[in-house]
């Protein structure tokens, strides 16, 4: 929200701080700015003008003007405005000279838009007032942008006169209210109003006027909204919009003549009831809206948007004024569910104070008086509201405050702070303030103690309080296993290769598709920024791809991974999360090493890990495809991209279940004497079919080698003479040996042979 | 006799010199000191002397032999010490050339300052936790004192899924978990992935690291909390940094600050990176709400505390003058690899 340096001033008195200075105290104190700019620069030097004479150039649109400028004396100035003629009382602004159409122009005649007064740009100004004087009711000002986020806490600070109130606290002035209670006209109010429910509508008011001139607002009053980035309509709107911008109260106003009935009706509007709004759009009403309804229907949505059909036109004689206060949450919600979001609406949703609808109306017959001067008052206030709650008392022990705030804070000065914020300060015992919050604060705001605490540390400035060291015993933190362990995979795959990459958890449909997973199986994200980002990723896979795909384009060779959550969806609850690691090699080779580089780095994390060939998914190399599997469990896959979904190379990738991996680690193992005994090694070659595989060869041999059996060590294979075609040799290194003696050489004979019977008794040769 | 030994050894000293390899002074060793050699005939032909004269050749015998057999031996070195420096001097490397294998790979930017704060936070007493990043809209936003319909909602744009839940929008709701699964007194932290519907571009994402700090004891003060925020930013920037907080609105704290950092670039006398403030924004915290406190089942008479968020990735950006946000999550190795 845009608050004018001026307008605060018309509450505090003129401030010896300067606007930017002002910005940055209310930044460290009050809310945070998120910058400061003049408004309507030009009007620093513009003056009244008279223009003397007018003559058309000849050939052009334009009017070559004579104006007499008062201290500026007499200037020439060429002026493209239709409405330029001799007589006139317009705005000059000196802007030095320059030669137009042949004529030597010296400053300009301005428009309203121009000056930063209003919108209408069609002519110059149209002025009253002393030739040479400043534009009246229309200084320069500054527009300080204050953060909407910062102050969705406070209701009262949606308002000049709330932001004023701040000012003045923090500068130590006197604080203005613009209010007059005692204009508020009494007796009975011709329009009825009945709040079906207090607490959606916990106050409505209303004030009805006749003999009403609907024409444009006062030039200054155009000003003010302008540079605070409102739009001037009419002076019956632009009054309630000035008003709303002073007090943060949002208001209304209807064409009486256009209400059908005498009554307005406060109500949940009716299942599918119409309703055009202002902004010329229809909506369709749910109960859950809440309406402001006469005999006939829905005139406006309650708290956001009035109605097209009752709004104020040039025709309009007679109005009624609302100024109500309704339930947050409620208008909350209707705004959102019909993405209608206006000044008034942002405001009601912040909890307003309903004190405040009458304070408003009294203004509005205030400003009556100037902006629609014929303008008379029908009957007194309409006012329906529940009964209010008592202002609510915080009690504040000033030594709890000293121990939250870590300084401790004179009681004079706390008294003096919220004193200045109007809180109400009484000390019913020696040490602890019985504070009562004023009305403004009271609606969800300023409700326990805790919120004092901010109160008083954010006036004596947070800069006062001298950082110190808490007195905590010393305990060692807990440790995050899972944590810990993800940091040594990172550092293990780093350390062979592996360059970290981050990914999305978004997918597309057609990244799932792609490799055959089933969009229903994944969470759907219901608002997607964009059609790319739809569903939460079940794999780290379509990641990897895409940083293959793209990487390929720059490098030949390169590693990667990823350690990152998949995330399924469960029947009930949130979905599972499970770690993974994916690690990638992109090659121009053959692929063979990148796949056994990759398994390497599976066996450096999980020792002993088996990898089991079986069959590939679509996007997998049909021949290169296999399960890793780790203390009898499946822990993930290792494979090559199928040719198919890589063009810039072969790609090898593992995929784990970091979940599980961690869950399999071995308990820390006791030490293993060192054997004593010297151990025998023998060497045996098996000839098997060309795609029989080796790690079952070796899981056959070491199933007949017996508990003797140390170690086994694959040595080389070979096919090719004197063995027949379709056949390979594979050679294995056996140790054996006994924890408690030498074995013979008739020990290790009767284990070899054994080994052989068995193996020849399931059909293999061996050469030996 | 006597001259034919003396001629024999003067003869065997020259050809042992003269020889030309290992070859050579073995066939003069065997001829002269072989068991069938020259010097072995002689001392067979010693028993025909007299007794005096076979005193006296037998010295000159064992003589010329140990002579004979030191030259060998001398010439033998030189031989290996040549065949080892000819052996050396073939096995010549060009270092120059590029060395084979492979390079350690780069851990990426986040999970690097990330590690270090943890690392620091462990060092100060803070556990490290973790949560979900699918969140119930209770953890993400009731359990910290934002209710449904609250306009708090409106500063963070929510991603919501399919079987009502979200993507946490920041990290404070892992505070909720940490304080129902461990209690007072607490001290905890909590990095990770977060994720706000926006538009991404330079400077914006949708997906980004936040990292949750919190702290319940006895008596947490407003001073403390600007100590620890201190200290954790001193280590942060391995400097000594200036620090103010002002107020600012976050529901699950109260009182809310906005902690600023007088601007590393300029030193606060104004700059771009700053805006010509001298003051950088930089983290959001607070006393934990008594709202808070009481929703995850702690007394807030008995305890009390302050949490903070820091955002990972935008210290990642200031370390490293990264200028666009988008490389962080781009998987590209030209970018990556720096690292």
């Amino acid at each position: 929200m845009k608050f004018s340096y001026n307008w605060i001033c018309e509450f505090t008195g003129a401030l010896e701080t300067p606007a930017r200075e002002l910005e940055q105290l209310i930044t460290l104190k009050t809310a945070e700015c998120e910058g400061i700019e003049p408004a309507g620069e030009l009007l620093r030097d513009a003056v009244v003008a008279r223009v003397e004479a007018a003559e058309p150039i000849a050939g052009t649109h334009l009017t070559k003007a004579v104006v007499d400028t008062g201290r500026h004396g007499r200037r020439t100035v060429v002026c493209g405005a239709p409405n330029c003629r001799a007589g006139m009382l317009t705005a000059w602004v000196p802007l030095g000279k320059k030669t137009i159409q042949g004529v030597e122009s010296d400053g300009m005649l301005a428009s309203g838009a121009e000056l930063g007064i209003n919108k209408d740009g069609t002519g110059i100004l149209e002025l009253a007032g002393e030739v040479g004087g400043p534009v009246p009711g229309c200084p320069p000002d500054f527009a300080i942008d204050i953060d909407n986020k910062s102050i969705t806490h406070r209701p009262d600070l949606w308002g000049h006169f709330g932001m004023a109130r701040e000012v003045a606290a923090i500068l130590g002035k006197p604080l203005r209210d613009p209010v007059r209670l005692d204009l508020v006209p009494s007796g009975p109010c011709p329009v009825k109003i009945e709040i079906g429910d207090f607490k959606l509508c916990p106050r409505y008011s209303a004030l009805v006027f006749e003999n009403v001139t609907v024409t444009e607002s006062p030039l200054w009053l155009q000003c003010r909204l302008t540079q605070i980035g409102l739009n001037p309509i009419n002076n019956i709107v632009d009054l309630t919009n000035y008003i709303m911008a002073e007090l943060a109260q949002p208001m209304h106003a209807f064409d009486a003549d256009l209400l059908r009935g005498d009554t307005i009706y406060v109500r949940n509007a009716r299942a599918g009831e119409a309703f055009t709004a202002l902004n010329d759009l229809s909506y369709t009403l749910e109960p859950s809206n809440l309406a402001i309804a006469d005999a006939g229907g829905a005139v406006a949505l309650a708290g956001v948007i009035g109605g097209l059909d009752s709004a104020i036109t040039a025709r309009t004689t007679r109005i009624v004024f609302e100024s109500a206060n309704f339930h947050a949450a409620s208008i909350r919600r209707t705004s959102s569910a019909l993405k209608l979001r206006t000044d008034a609406s942002m405001r009601f949703e912040k909890s307003q104070d309903p004190v405040n609808t009458v304070r408003a109306l009294a203004r509005a017959v205030e400003l009556m008086a100037i902006v629609c001067p014929g303008a008379r008052l029908v009957g007194g206030l309409g006012d329906s509201r529940r009964e209010p709650s008592p202002a609510p008392v915080i009690r504040l022990p000033l030594d709890w405050l000293a121990r939250k705030l870590g300084r401790q804070v004179p009681a004079a000065e706390v008294r003096q702070i919220l004193e200045r914020l109007q809180f109400g300060v009484a000390e019913p015992e020696p040490g602890v303030f019985s504070v009562t919050v004023p009305s403004w604060r009271a609606t969800k705001d300023v409700a326990v103690k805790d919120d004092l605490v901010e109160e008083v540390g954010r006036m004596i400035g947070y800069d006062s309080i001298p950082p110190a060291a808490p007195l905590l015993p010393s305990v060692p933190p807990g440790r995050n296993e899972t944590r810990l362990y993800h940091r040594a995979v990172r550092g293990m795959m780093t350390a062979q290769g592996f360059t970290e990459v981050y990914n999305y958890s978004f997918i597309s449909e057609a990244q799932a598709r792609e490799l055959g997973f089933d969009p229903a199986a994944h969470i759907r994200i219901l608002n997607p920024i964009a059609s790319d980002q739809e569903l939460m990723r079940t794999s780290l896979l379509p990641g990897v791809l895409k940083n293959l795909r793209e990487n390929g384009k720059h490098f030949d060779r390169f590693r990667l991974f990823e350690i990152g959550l998949e995330i399924h969806p469960r029947a009930e609850g949130l979905p599972e999360e499970v770690p993974h690691l994916a690690a990638a090699i992109h090659e121009k080779g053959d692929g063979t090493a990148s796949l056994f580089e990759l398994k390497r780095a599976a066996e450096c994390l999980m020792p002993g890990a088996e990898v089991r060939p079986g069959p590939a998914a679509a996007y997998e190399h049909p021949a290169r495809a296999a399960e890793v599997w780790w203390r009898g469990e499946r822990v993930g896959r290792l494979f090559e991209l199928h040719p198919a979904m890589l063009e810039t190379g072969r790609g090898a990738v593992l995929d784990l279940d970091l979940c599980a991996v961690e869950r399999l680690r071995p308990e820390r193992e006791k030490y293993r004497p060192v054997r004593r005994f010297p151990a025998s090694e023998f060497d045996l070659s098996v000839i098997a079919g060309a795609r029989e595989l080796a790690g079952d060869l070796q899981t056959k041999l070491v199933s007949f080698a017996g508990e003797l059996l140390e170690s086994i060590e694959y040595l080389r294979q070979y096919s090719g003479p004197p063995l027949a075609e379709g056949s390979k040799s594979v050679s294995y290194r056996l140790t054996v040996g006994s924890p408690e003696r030498t074995l013979s050489l008739d020990d290790v004979g009767r284990i070899r042979q054994r080994i052989i019977d068995g193996m020849r008794g399931l059909g293999y040769e061996l050469r030996v | 006799m006597l001259d034919t030994l003396t001629g024999l050894e003067s003869a065997t000293l020259a050809r042992i010199a003269a020889a030309e390899s290992p070859d050579q002074l073995e066939t003069i060793r065997v001829e002269v000191l072989g068991r069938k050699g020259t010097l072995a005939a002689i001392s067979k032909d010693m028993g025909k002397l007299a007794p005096e004269e076979r005193g006296r050749v037998g010295k000159l015998l064992n003589g010329a032999k140990t002579a004979l057999e030191s030259a060998l031996e001398a010439r033998q070195n030189e031989f290996a010490a040549a065949a080892l420096r000819a052996r050396l001097d073939s096995e010549w490397i060009d270092l120059t050339l590029p060395a084979p294998g492979v390079r350690p790979g780069s851990l990426h930017p986040l999970t690097q300052i990330q590690t270090e704060l943890e690392d620091l936070f462990t060092s100060l007493g803070f556990t490290v936790l973790d949560g979900p990043e699918v969140e119930s809209e209770y953890h993400n936003f009731d359990a910290l004192n934002i209710p449904p319909d609250h306009p708090a909602r409106d500063m963070q744009d929510t991603f919501w899924l399919s079987g009502a839940s979200l993507l946490r929008t920041h990290t404070s709701p892992v505070q909720v978990r940490g304080m129902e699964k461990l209690g007072p007194p607490l001290r905890m932290i909590a990095p990770g992935r977060v994720f706000r519907n926006e538009s991404v571009d330079a400077s914006h994402e949708h997906t980004f690291y936040q990292l949750e700090g919190m702290m319940i004891d006895r008596d947490v003060s407003v001073a403390h909390l600007t100590y620890f925020m201190k200290t954790l930013l001193t280590a942060i920037f391995k400097r000594e940094v200036t620090v103010r907080l002002r107020p600012g609105y976050f529901p699950f704290v109260e009182p809310g600050f906005e902690l600023d950092i007088r601007c590393l670039i300029c030193g606060g006398s104004g700059c771009p990176v700053c805006k010509q403030s001298g003051w950088v924004e930089l983290l959001p915290c607070g006393l934990v709400n008594p709202n808070v406190l009481r929703m995850s089942g702690i007394d807030p008479e008995e305890w009390n505390g302050f949490a903070f968020g820091l955002g990972l990735t935008r210290l990642v950006m200031m370390r490293y003058a990264i200028d666009d946000i988008r490389w962080l999550q781009s998987g590209d190795l030209r970018f990556l690899r720096q690292f």
